[in-house]
């Protein structure tokens, strides 16, 4: 398994379009180092205390960036499965004595740690330069880099499947710029907004389906966010407060894109072992 | 026991939108013996690479079961002593030679240690590699690429080493090389399952050969045996033939072909005694009786065209 993780990282380093990927990760950093001004006389700081800004940087940046991130971060390995299912390279893979689940996995795992450790690249450059400018250690944010990873990892699992099924690169990017963009926002604002549109009851069955079954990138923000800013997190429906308008995410989100991560893979795993090549 | 074991083995696969099934593999039946060099022959779309491919669990059998040392293929655990170069093999183009080799060395089982990098270090030399092999594999030559597959392929000294087309893209010197490589391989008591459309190559280095054409075993032998004319014999003489023993023996074989000191007969071993009983009766000493042997080639091509009027 280490040896296909190891081998994986290579083929991700080989790839230009990664260059693409760090030098935006680090002009992102560049920007928090010289264009976010946290003096405590000019700057934001002077405005309110420490935390409260800290906070506001950190979700506003996942605000702006963490669709664009998981997103940046698929087209980056999107490669991966198809490459892998090339005639030349699946026979050799599958001749060697190692199951094909384990193959299958490790290549899995492999574009997982290898994002994992992007976003420790991305998010630890960001949390410490915030930290050394205000003065404030939020370390909470720091389990944003799991938070991404994981919703980087639920979003992967559907690359794998198209990957697999279809061994196109370009499809397995338009699937997930589709539901990331698309298809997962608005089945979100379903309630406040699709339903508002639509009478048809099947119809609204069809969204609230769909939206239980599938992925919630945009909610698994939301959870990190609200534990950035010590918010209150629901356990199954996320609830929204008329009288203060406030929002109140749920747990649910992340199970339910952690069950549908668990299917996808399944069903990889399954499709994988019985295709032959 | 044989090191490989199919019984009954068949493949169909859907073709098209029709769905139409095509038999890439009929009922199949054979077995490799340890210590062979077995050669499988057959024209483009035969299922030579069907058959590799259903022994390695590469493509699973739609009937019929396969055997590598006594345990069944879908196992993975029974690749562990089983080598192979894949027709058109394609490795990671971002690495080296030496890493191409340590990656599929450690999927193989093989562990990192001193023995490892040595062995990684004599298999590039025997190649004729060294020098290369801190270069990226994308700037290596068909026929470099080829000898890397082949150390891949006997890397962790597999018992069992199966090669599709080994010699695809290498020049002669190094056709003869691998040739070597793959005689040494045997008299180390390895099996290797051989695929190459290259008959003459087969026929020097192979014990054993199948013939398949769409899907069916139409021959399977010795070579030595199967490379024998049947009923063609030529008689070597001592003294030369006059025109009246000529004509005896066409008597007895209106077609054979009498020279000087020759005769050749394809009238079967009765014939061929009764002309050497002739010979023997006027005087005439036989130097030598010997059947005639055809190449593997015409062979292959005899085969094929009569199971294709068939």
């Amino acid at each position: 398994m280490l040896t296909i993780i190891k081998n994986t990282f290579r083929e991700a380093l080989a790839k230009k379009i990664f260059i693409g990927y760090y030098i935006f990760y680090a002009i992102v950093v560049l920007f928090m180092v010289f264009l976010v001004n946290m003096d405590a006389v000019e700057g934001v700081m002077s405005l309110a205390d420490e935390k409260a800004i800290v906070h506001q940087v950190e979700t506003g940046f996942f605000l702006l960036s963490w669709n664009l991130i998981i997103f940046f971060s698929l087209i980056s390995t999107a490669s991966f499965i198809p490459s892998m299912l090339e005639k030349g390279t699946i026979d050799l893979l599958i001749s060697k004595p190692i199951s094909r689940p384990m193959i299958l996995l490790s290549k899995y795992l492999g574009a997982v740690l290898f994002v994992f450790l992007s976003m420790v690249f991305l998010l630890g450059s960001i949390w410490l330069i915030l930290s050394l400018k205000s003065a404030y250690w939020d370390f909470t944010f720091l389990l944003s880099i799991l938070w991404l990873t994981f919703a980087f990892a639920v979003m992967y699992s559907i690359v794998v499947v198209t990957g697999l099924t279809t061994q196109s690169t370009v499809i397995t990017i338009l699937v997930n710029f589709f539901l990331i963009f698309v298809l997962c926002p608005i089945l979100s604002i379903r309630e406040a907004v699709v339903f508002s549109l639509v009478t048809n009851e099947t119809v609204k069955f069809i969204f609230d389906f769909l939206y239980y079954i599938l992925p919630k990138p945009g909610e698994i923000r939301d959870i990190t966010n609200a534990m950035i800013l010590n918010e209150p997190i629901n356990v199954w429906k996320s609830s929204l407060n008329t009288e203060t308008q406030t929002f109140t995410v749920s747990w649910m989100s992340a199970i339910s894109s952690f069950i549908f991560c668990s299917a996808m893979m399944a069903y990889s795993i399954y499709y994988f072992s019985k295709k032959d090549y | 026991m044989p090191v490989i074991e199919t019984q009954n083995l068949s493949k169909e696969y859907s073709s098209g939108f029709s769905k139409q099934k095509v038999n890439a593999l009929n009922d199949f039946s054979f077995s490799v013996n340890e210590g062979e060099i077995f050669g499988l022959l057959g024209p483009n779309g035969a299922g030579k690479t069907t058959l590799i491919k259903i022994l390695l669990a590469i493509t699973f059998p739609t009937r019929g079961n396969a055997k590598i040392f006594g345990t069944d293929v879908r196992n993975h655990k029974a690749k562990a002593k089983v080598g192979y170069l894949p027709e058109n093999h394609r490795f990671p183009n971002y690495l080296t030679g030496e890493q191409v080799l340590s990656f599929y060395g450690r999927l193989s089982g093989m562990k990192p240690n001193d023995a490892f990098k040595k062995r990684i270090d004599e298999l590039l030399e025997l190649m004729k590699l060294t020098q290369w092999k801190q270069t990226k594999i994308k700037k290596y030559s068909k026929g470099m690429m080829q000898k890397l597959g082949l150390a891949q392929s006997i890397l962790s000294e597999p018992d069992l080493i199966f090669l599709d087309e080994p010699t695809d893209g290498v020049d002669p010197i190094g056709r003869k090389e691998i040739r070597d490589i793959l005689i040494e391989l045997k008299s180390k008591g390895k099996t290797i399952f051989l695929n190459s459309h290259l008959l003459s190559e087969v026929e020097m280095i192979c014990d054993r050969v199948a013939i398949l054409n769409k899907g069916d075993l139409v021959k399977e032998g010795n070579v030595d045996d199967l490379t024998k004319a049947e009923n063609i014999f030529a008689i070597h003489t001592v003294e030369p033939l006059n025109i009246e023993l000529k004509q005896k023996i066409l008597a007895i074989d209106s077609n054979a072909g009498a020279g000087e000191n020759e005769i050749n007969t394809e009238a079967g071993v009765d014939n061929l005694n009764k002309i050497i009983d002739l010979l023997r009766k006027n005087k005439i000493r036989i130097q030598s009786v010997s059947q005639k042997t055809s190449t593997l080639e015409e062979l292959f091509i005899n085969v094929i065209k009569k199971d294709n009027i068939s």
